[in-house]
């Protein structure tokens, strides 16, 4: 089966990627591929996981996801959740998903300015 | 339409999940459940059918509306001929998986629903039954 398109738009240093609402699984697992292929082949120094249009965030993708941003932050990158939809926020952590302490944002604009304010306070130390 | 009211669908590859989580939508909102409650339902249903696809690689999803005396509800049954559940006591455990998820499937799904039934057999399958109420 075709996976639904991916988009992975370059903005600087950054990586912005737009999940799309309900994702199948294949989906999911190329997202994960194209993140970490687009992240070296642009040198990214980090990446915005838009997430406001998700409807379903179950246990499987909430694991790629997790584990994404562990392959993110191995290459150098930091990944900010963006978007979460309050009734997927509370049936995430009903679900019992921690996600590993991902870095989030209310909307996309606030995750490249988190990105960019990590970015600055790392390059003053 | 009759397929809010009830249904069953067959899941026997991971494309149908996709499938499995519109169906129980349009029968959750149809039904008149809020947003937040759909969410619930679906990502249970999400986990449910997973569930199935990975440790029987086929069963059944059922889908009815319950009436109640004073009130109505959502009842869903995942129904599989696959291995079983040796120890569902511990197949409860948030974090407990024989397989390589994440172990919330299950109690996550408890957590989702209002009510949840197991009924297994080592050898002979599966149900899960879960119910959703519509709050007044």
């Amino acid at each position: 089966m075709a996976h639904e398109n991916i988009s992975v738009i370059r903005l600087r240093d950054l990586l912005l990627v737009t999940v799309p609402p309900d994702p199948d699984d294949e989906t999911v697992a190329a997202l994960q591929e194209q993140v970490l292929a687009a992240m070296a082949r642009h040198e990214a120094r980090g990446l915005v996981l838009d997430i406001s249009t998700v409807q379903t965030f179950d246990s499987f993708f909430a694991r790629t996801v997790a584990e994404t941003v562990q392959m993110v932050a191995l290459m150098g990158g930091r990944t900010v959740l963006a978007g979460m939809r309050a009734n997927v926020a509370v049936t995430a952590t009903q679900l019992g998903l921690t996600l590993g302490g991902s870095l989030t944002a209310l909307d996309v604009n606030r995750a490249i300015e988190l990105l960019q304010a990590v970015s600055d306070g790392e390059s003053a130390r | 339409m009759n397929s809010l009211l009830q249904g069953e669908f067959r899941i026997e590859s991971e494309g149908n999940i996709v499938m499995a989580r519109k169906l129980v939508r349009d029968a959750a909102t149809g039904l008149g459940f809020g947003l937040t409650d759909v969410t619930r339902i679906v990502t249970a249903a999400s986990e449910l059918t997973r569930n199935i696809y990975h440790y029987a690689q086929r069963g059944v999803m059922r889908w009815r509306r319950l009436n109640g005396n004073t009130r109505t509800g959502l009842e869903l049954i995942f129904e599989d001929h696959g291995p079983g559940i040796p120890d569902v006591a511990k197949a409860m455990e948030p974090g407990y998986s024989t397989g390589n998820g994440m172990g919330l499937g299950l109690s996550g799904s408890k957590r989702l629903m209002d009510e949840m039934q197991i009924h297994s057999v080592v050898g002979q399958g599966t149900t899960v039954t879960v119910r959703k109420w519509l709050r007044k």
